[in-house]
C-alpha cells in the first residue's frame, strides 16, 4: 500500500510455537509510524507474545521482525542493547523495581544507557514524572503507591529515554474508572506530544477503540481482521463481529465440549 | 546515609568472619609462628615403630623439644628410619642419648622420648641417635612372658 | 497405568532433571562470566552481603552456641565413663570444625538465606521485574543474580567460621564453667589435636563448596520457577530440600576425600 518506511514495525510471516501449541502461523502485522495501534483478541491468543517478540525477549520460529529498519531476531547483543534504547514497554503489573524508590526507578534506564550528570538525570526524571502527574511522589517506594500510580510511574520509566516506540501490555486491566481515564488520556497525549508510535495490546474494547487509530484483531494464530475502529465495528466477518459486539455465542462457542445434554441427564436418572 | 550504615555492618560482618578464622588458627589449633630454621634435624633407627606417626612430638623429661618429620623403611638396614626436628635451643644433647617410643595417655598416642646420656659430644644437624628402644608390641610382650614362665617351670 | 507409561514417566522425569541441570549450568555461567553494562556492581554486592550474610548472623550464632554446648555436655557424659573428660575440648573442636560447623551452618543458611533468595527472585520474576529490566537493556542475570551469588559465596564461609568459634566457646562454657573440666586441659588438648591445615582449612574447603552449591540452587530455583504464587512456594521448598540433600551428600564425598 504505502512505502514501508511509514511503518515503524513490520512483522513478516511470523510463526511461533510454544510447546506443541501453534501461537502464530504466518502472521503479518504492520504498525504505522506515529499512530496508536491496538492489537486485540480473546484471552490467550498470544497478544503479549507479540510484544515480547518485538522486544526480542522471544525469538520467532520463522519470519522477520523489522523495527526501524533492523531485523530484530538477527541482532547481536550490542545492537540489541542499542535498539532497546528506542523501545519502551509498559508491563501489565507496572513491574517497578521494588527495592528502588520512584525516583530511582525512573532514573534507572537513564543511568544504564547514558552518562549524563546527576543534575541532568534529576531534571529528566522530574520532567517525566511531571508528565504522568507524579512528580510529588518521587521519594516514595513502590509498595506505598496504589496500582494505578505504580503503572504511571512505570510509564514515566518507559519514556525516560524518549523512545520512538511504546508498547503497552494490557494497560487497562483492573483499573478503576478514574485511573482508566488518566491512562487513556496519557497514552494518547504522550503519543501525540512526543511523536511516539504506540502499540496497545488489550482486550478492553471500549478504551482501546477510543484512542486507537488502527486496530488488529488476532485469534487462532492469525490476524482475523484489521482496520480503523469504525471499519471493524461494521465488519461482516462473524468472528470479528462476535468480538467487537461482545456476543457470548458465535464462532467462539459458549458451551465447552460436552456429550448430548438429554443423554447425560437420562444416564444419571437411570442410575 | 543508609549506604554508610550498610557498608559499616557488612564490613563488621566480614571482619568478624576473618577474626573467627584467626581465633581458629591461633587459639584452637595452636598454630604458632613457626620460626622455621630454628630446628636441626637428627635421625634414629628403630626395629619397630608401631603406631608412631609423623608430627608426633619429641620430648625430653616430658617437655616437647621437637617433632617427628618423617618415618621411612630403610632397606639396607632392615629397620625404620625416623627423622625428627629438634629445637635449636636444645643443642646440648649428648651423642649417646636414648630415643624411645613411648605411649601417652590411655588412647595410646605414640611419641618419642629422649633420655639424656653422658657423652661429651653433642648431637648436631644430621647426627644419628644410636641408642634406641622400639615400641612395645603387645604380642611380643605376651610371647616373652610365656617364654619366661615356661623356662621358669623347667 | 500400564508399566510402559510408568517407565515413560520415569524417563520423562529423568530427562527433565537433566535439562534442568543443563539450564542451571548455562544460567550460572551467564551470570558469572562476561562483563556488565552498568557501573556500581560493588554497591549491589554490598547490599546483598547485608541481606544474605549479616541477616543470617543471628541464627548462626545462636545455633552455633547451642550446638557447641550440647556437644560438650554429651561429650562429657560419655567421656567421663572412660575417665577421659579432659578430651572433651578436642572432641568439641574436631566435631565442629570437621563436620558440624560446615554442615549445620550450610543447612541453616539454606533454610534462612536460600529460601529468602528463591522467594525474592521468584517474586521479581512473577511481577515481571526481570522482564522489564531486560527490556530496558540490563541483563537481569548480571544485575540481580550475580551479586546474590557472590554474596552467598562470601557469606557462608564467614558464617561457618563464626559458627565454629562460637560453638567451641559455648562448649568451653559448659565444660569448664559448668562441668568443671580444667580450663587448661580443655584448650591445650584441643590445641594439641587440632591441626590448622587438616582440620580448620579442610572444614573451610567444605564451607566454600557448600556455599557455592547452596547459593547456586537457591538463585536458580527462583529464576526458573513458574511465575505464580504457587510456583514460588514450590520453588522455595525445592531450594531447601535440594540444598540440604546436596550439602549432606557432598559432605560425605568431601569427608571421604579429605579425611
Amino acid at each position: 500500500m504505502t512505502d514501508s518506511s511509514d511503518y515503524i514495525v513490520d512483522l513478516q510471516q511470523i510463526t511461533f510455537r510454544r510447546g506443541s501449541r501453534l501461537i502464530f502461523d504466518g502472521v503479518d502485522i504492520r504498525i504505522p509510524r506515529g499512530k496508536v495501534t491496538g492489537i486485540m483478541g480473546p484471552s490467550g491468543c498470544g497478544k503479549t507474545t507479540l510484544l515480547r517478540l518485538i522486544g526480542a525477549q522471544l525469538r520467532p520460529d520463522s519470519g522477520a521482525i523489522w523495527v526501524n529498519g533492523q531485523n530484530i531476531p538477527e541482532l547481536g547483543r550490542e545492537q540489541l542493547f542499542a535498539a532497546r534504547k528506542h523501545m519502551g514497554m509498559l508491563f501489565q503489573s507496572g513491574a517497578l523495581f521494588t527495592d528502588l524508590s520512584v525516583f530511582e526507578n525512573v532514573a534507572f534506564p537513564l543511568r544504564v544507557h547514558t552518562e549524563l550528570s546527576e543534575a541532568m538525570v534529576r531534571d529528566l526524571v522530574l520532567l517525566k514524572l511531571q508528565a504522568v502527574g507524579l512528580r510529588g511522589a518521587r521519594d516514595l517506594m513502590p509498595d506505598e503507591l496504589s496500582g494505578g500510580m505504580q503503572r504511571r510511574v512505570a510509564l514515566a520509566r518507559a519514556i525516560a529515554l524518549d523512545p520512538q516506540l511504546m508498547m503497552y501490555d494490557e494497560p487497562f486491566v483492573g483499573q478503576d474508572p478514574i485511573s482508566m481515564g488518566v491512562l487513556v488520556r496519557l497514552i494518547r497525549l504522550l503519543n501525540d506530544a512526543l511523536g511516539l508510535t504506540s502499540i496497545i495490546v488489550s482486550h478492553d474494547l471500549a478504551e482501546t477503540a477510543s484512542i486507537a487509530d488502527y486496530l488488529y484483531v488476532v485469534g487462532d494464530g492469525q490476524v482475523l481482521g484489521q482496520g480503523t475502529p469504525d471499519e471493524l465495528m461494521n465488519s461482516d466477518n462473524p468472528r470479528i463481529r462476535q468480538f467487537m459486539q461482545g456476543e457470548p455465542d458465535g464462532p467462539v462457542p459458549f458451551h465447552y465440549q460436552a456429550p448430548d445434554y438429554l443423554a447425560d441427564l437420562l444416564h444419571r436418572e437411570q442410575k | 546515609m543508609r549506604t554508610r550504615n550498610l557498608e559499616l555492618t557488612v564490613g563488621a560482618f566480614i571482619l568478624a568472619g576473618l577474626l573467627a578464622l584467626a581465633v581458629l588458627a591461633v587459639k584452637i589449633s595452636g598454630l604458632s609462628p613457626s620460626s622455621a630454621g630454628a630446628t636441626y634435624s637428627v635421625h634414629a633407627y628403630f626395629d619397630n615403630v608401631a603406631g608412631l606417626t609423623p608430627k608426633a612430638k619429641v620430648t625430653m623429661s616430658g617437655v616437647t623439644i621437637g617433632q617427628v618429620t618423617a618415618i621411612e623403611f630403610d632397606k639396607t638396614r632392615y629397620s625404620a628410619r625416623v627423622d625428627m626436628d629438634i629445637n635449636r635451643k636444645i643443642n646440648t644433647l649428648p651423642a649417646d642419648s636414648t630415643a624411645s617410643i613411648l605411649t601417652a595417655g590411655l588412647l595410646g598416642e605414640k611419641y618419642l622420648g629422649i633420655s639424656v646420656g653422658g657423652d661429651d659430644e653433642v648431637l648436631a644437624d644430621g647426627s644419628e641417635i644410636y641408642d634406641t628402644q622400639s615400641a612395645l608390641v603387645l604380642e611380643e610382650l605376651i610371647g616373652r612372658f610365656l617364654l619366661n614362665t615356661v623356662s621358669k617351670e623347667e | 497405568m500400564s508399566v510402559i507409561s510408568r517407565v515413560a514417566l520415569l524417563g520423562r522425569a529423568g530427562l527433565d532433571t537433566v535439562s534442568a541441570l543443563g539450564r542451571s549450568g548455562i544460567f550460572l555461567s551467564n551470570a558469572l562470566l562476561g562483563r556488565t553494562r552498568f557501573g556500581n556492581s560493588f554497591a549491589l554486592l554490598l547490599k546483598q552481603l547485608y541481606s544474605v550474610g549479616v541477616l543470617s548472623l543471628a541464627i548462626t550464632i545462636v545455633s552455633g552456641l547451642f550446638i557447641g554446648m550440647v556437644l560438650a555436655l554429651q561429650g562429657y557424659n560419655i567421656l567421663v565413663g572412660y575417665g577421659s573428660e579432659q578430651a572433651v575440648g578436642q572432641m568439641v573442636a574436631l566435631t565442629m570444625l570437621r563436620e558440624l560447623g560446615p554442615v549445620v551452618a550450610a543447612l541453616l543458611f539454606a533454610g534462612r538465606a536460600g529460601s529468602a533468595l528463591t522467594a525474592e527472585i521468584g517474586l521479581m520474576k512473577a511481577t515481571e521485574q526481570l522482564s522489564s529490566m531486560e527490556m530496558i537493556g540490563v541483563d537481569p542475570l548480571k544485575y540481580v543474580i550475580a551479586p546474590r551469588l557472590w554474596a552467598g559465596f562470601i557469606s557462608l564461609p564467614l558464617l561457618t567460621m563464626i559458627f565454629c568459634v562460637v560453638g567451641i566457646w559455648g562448649g568451653s562454657l559448659v565444660a569448664v564453667d559448668w562441668l568443671g573440666v580444667y580450663s587448661g586441659s580443655y584448650w591445650s588438648n584441643m590445641q594439641n589435636s587440632v591441626e590448622f591445615v587438616d582440620d580448620v582449612l579442610n572444614g573451610m574447603v567444605k564451607a566454600v563448596v557448600f556455599a557455592f552449591v547452596v547459593t547456586w540452587i537457591a538463585v536458580f530455583q527462583g529464576y526458573d520457577c513458574e511465575p505464580t504464587s504457587e510456583g514460588i512456594s514450590r520453588a522455595t521448598t525445592r531450594t531447601v530440600v535440594y540444598a540440604s540433600l546436596a550439602v549432606l551428600g557432598l559432605d560425605f564425598i568431601l569427608t571421604a576425600l579429605m579425611f
